[in-house]
């Protein structure tokens, strides 16, 4: 400030330099301000077309047949990788997709029904479910024992359609294990 | 005889590099040649030789290249389309002229480049050479980072690269992989949505993977390996270098000729830097045209000749066509992620009722670790000067121990995944039966 005061002349020049400097510098922050907000902008459109507003996927929630046409026992429905049981004339529905990371699970026969234990209860077990993945094990009921499964397997609720009687599993809602569909 | 004459001419243009008749001829065949320019005019005899670098960077690079050649031919053949991806792959196995041979190079180079590029990355670590020497604004850390980030990418390309057919092992690779992903904390969800294009395994997901495969993952490699090459200059060349310069003995200095050449503000400094830390210059050096580019050029024809051999000893495999009902019994991952599907069976965790996903640990959380500590390692290392670019150096043994020992771990798990591991992941000795399994349900 100092220096300036000494002679008008360079204070003239200096304010002239100044000037124009920072109205540069301003206007060259402001460009590259608004060519980082274009490209960001840019970036995140292309980035969220990406993410699907319409899925054309198979429905979550579909018929399954009439409860008198299904199999006493079990019924595996392949494409929609699900297990349907009758007993009698009550049906439950056990997803056979493994909880740990997503392979199907296979049901297999035990020769002779095993006594387990689960949660307190004494349960007699007829066959299991079996993961090829990493191994992992379920009782009867879909509770995990052996493995790297972290849960037990996933059951739906199961209706009865009001139109045409048919059975209407709900893959978007899961049910307790104990869930029993009575017709 | 113009013919000839001119022919001779054109033939002479392409080979006076290989044998150029004078140091100048030597010299100027790398200055004035676009796609030698990026070698030094002179390079040391150490970084020659086969047993400090095995040259596993430039054998990594040559199979890139043969990927990159036989995947374009390959994208005229195949289509990414859930109906038709297994089929068309199918017909380039079976129906297409030299079909077989295409894919089984492109398949073979793959998995040799996975093998090459991380013994390329234990070679660094074991002679030291991630870390600078004496050469002025070197920056190897970031060179190795800049590697394992190859290293991934390249693990990626081979990901999305088996997807692409369409059959039981990119099925059930990609439902595995996925749900890995998912089972990361408060992004995973999301992640596994963005990845299939949707809640399914279904088109979205196919072509999301082959664009990735066959564009964006290769760019990535692209980019970088050049930028990986020019920072191999401008950190002084290998590490060997380095070595060799603080082997000189100080009293065989000659003067050292100097000369200031002013750069006009182009670069920051005044001086050209010339990084020329060997002294011994004329006996420790040889020109690189002819005989950086005459062993470039012998890499180059052993790798290919390496990959085609083993492509016709070992055909190609197909699996059955993808099936969301049919896990195959047991499901491997090729023998790159075995280690990884080893440690995602064996990681989960409980803490009374509470159970963590071994993909947590071992999908994210464990490789994540290792990451984070390969990438944070050269500025963690302090040893001296002495240890940059010799292999094994003794400064650097307990390091270089464990390395070791998290290397041999991780080859382990491959190795029970491959060979002790059967149906439901079972353990079985190599000597055991495999128990009969129904595929169907
Ligand atoms: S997916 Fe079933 S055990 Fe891993």
């Amino acid at each position: 400030m100092k220096l300036y005061k000494k002679t008008g002349s360079k204070s003239l020049i200096a304010n002239n330099n100044s000037l124009p400097e920072t109205r540069r510098s301003f206007l060259q922050k402001l460009g590259l301000g608004g060519v980082l907000a274009g490209l960001a902008g840019f970036g995140w459109q292309s980035f969220r077309s990406l993410i699907p507003n319409v899925l054309y996927e198979p429905p979550q929630r579909f018929k399954i047949g009439l409860p008198a046409n299904l199999a006493e026992g079990v019924t595996f429905l392949e494409d929609k990788r699900l297990y349907v049981f009758k007993e009698g004339r009550s049906f439950y529905a056990i997803s056979a997709a493994c909880t740990h990371l997503g392979c199907t699970v296979k049901y297999s026969k035990l020769n002779q029904p095993k006594q387990v234990e689960i949660g307190g209860e004494k349960k007699n077990i007829p066959f299991e479910f079996h993961c090829p993945c990493h191994g992992s094990k379920f009782y009867a009921e879909g509770t995990n024992y052996a493995g790297p499964a972290p849960r037990p397997l996933q059951w739906y609720k199961l209706e009865v359609s009001p139109d045409d009687g048919q059975l209407v599993v709900d893959m978007s809602s899961e049910a307790e294990q104990n869930f029993r569909l009575t017709v | 005889m113009r013919v000839t004459e001119s022919t001779k001419k054109l033939y002479d243009k392409l080979t006076w590099t290989w044998k150029p008749s004078s140091d100048k001829e030597a010299g100027d065949a790398i200055v004035k040649n676009l796609l030698l320019h990026w070698f030094p005019n002179k390079i040391s005899k150490a970084s020659l030789s086969w047993n400090y670098s095995m040259w596993l960077g430039t054998i990594s690079f040559v199979l890139f290249m043969i990927l990159v050649f036989t995947g374009v031919v390959l994208m005229f053949l195949y289509v990414p389309s859930v109906e038709r991806a297994y089929s068309s792959v199918k017909d380039i196995e079976f129906v297409v002229s030299f079909g077989w041979l295409l894919r089984g190079m492109h398949r073979m180079a793959a998995h040799l480049m996975v093998a090459v590029v991380f013994f390329h990355m234990v070679r660094v670590f074991l002679t030291g050479a991630y870390k600078n020497g004496g050469a002025v604004g070197a920056n190897r850390p970031l060179n190795w980072i800049i590697g394992i980030i190859l290293l991934i990418t390249t693990l990626l390309l081979s990901f999305t690269g088996y997807l692409l057919p369409w059959d039981q092992l990119a099925y059930w690779a990609i439902t595995v992989g996925t749900n890995i992903a998912r089972a990361a904390p408060l992004v995973g969800e999301a992640t596994r949505f963005f990845l299939l294009g949707g809640n399914t395994i279904d088109q979205n997901t196919l072509i999301r993977f082959y664009v990735l495969h066959v564009f964006f993952l290769p760019m990535i490699v692209l980019l970088l390996f050049s930028y990986h090459m020019w920072r191999v200059r401008k950190d002084g060349g290998l590490a060997v270098t380095d070595h060799e310069a603080l082997d000189q003995k100080p009293e065989k200095i000659a003067p050292v000729k100097s000369k200031t050449y002013s750069l006009l503000g182009i670069t920051n400094g005044t001086t050209v830097h010339v990084q020329n830390t060997m002294v011994d210059e004329e006996k420790n050096t040889v020109p690189s045209s002819p005989h950086l580019l005459r062993r470039i050029w012998l890499v180059t024809l052993l790798t290919f000749v390496a990959t085609f051999v083993l492509t016709i000893i070992f055909r190609a495999p197909l699996e059955a066509p993808a099936n969301p009902a049919v896990t195959p019994n047991p499901a491997k991952a090729p023998w790159y992620f075995l280690w990884l599907q080893e440690i995602v069976t064996i990681t989960t965790v409980k803490i009374g009722a509470f159970t963590i996903n071994g993909a947590l640990i071992g999908g994210i959380l464990l490789p994540g670790i290792l990451l984070a500590l390969a990438i944070w390692w050269p500025y963690r290392d302090k040893s001296g000067l002495n240890s940059v670019g010799v292999w094994f150096a003794k400064e650097r043994k307990i390091q270089n121990w464990v390395f070791i020992s998290i290397c041999a771990l991780i080859i382990i798990f491959m190795l029970i995944g491959t060979f002790l591991r059967g149906p439901y992941w079972n353990f079985y000795w190599p000597w055991e039966a495999w128990p009969e399994m129904p595929v169907k349900f």
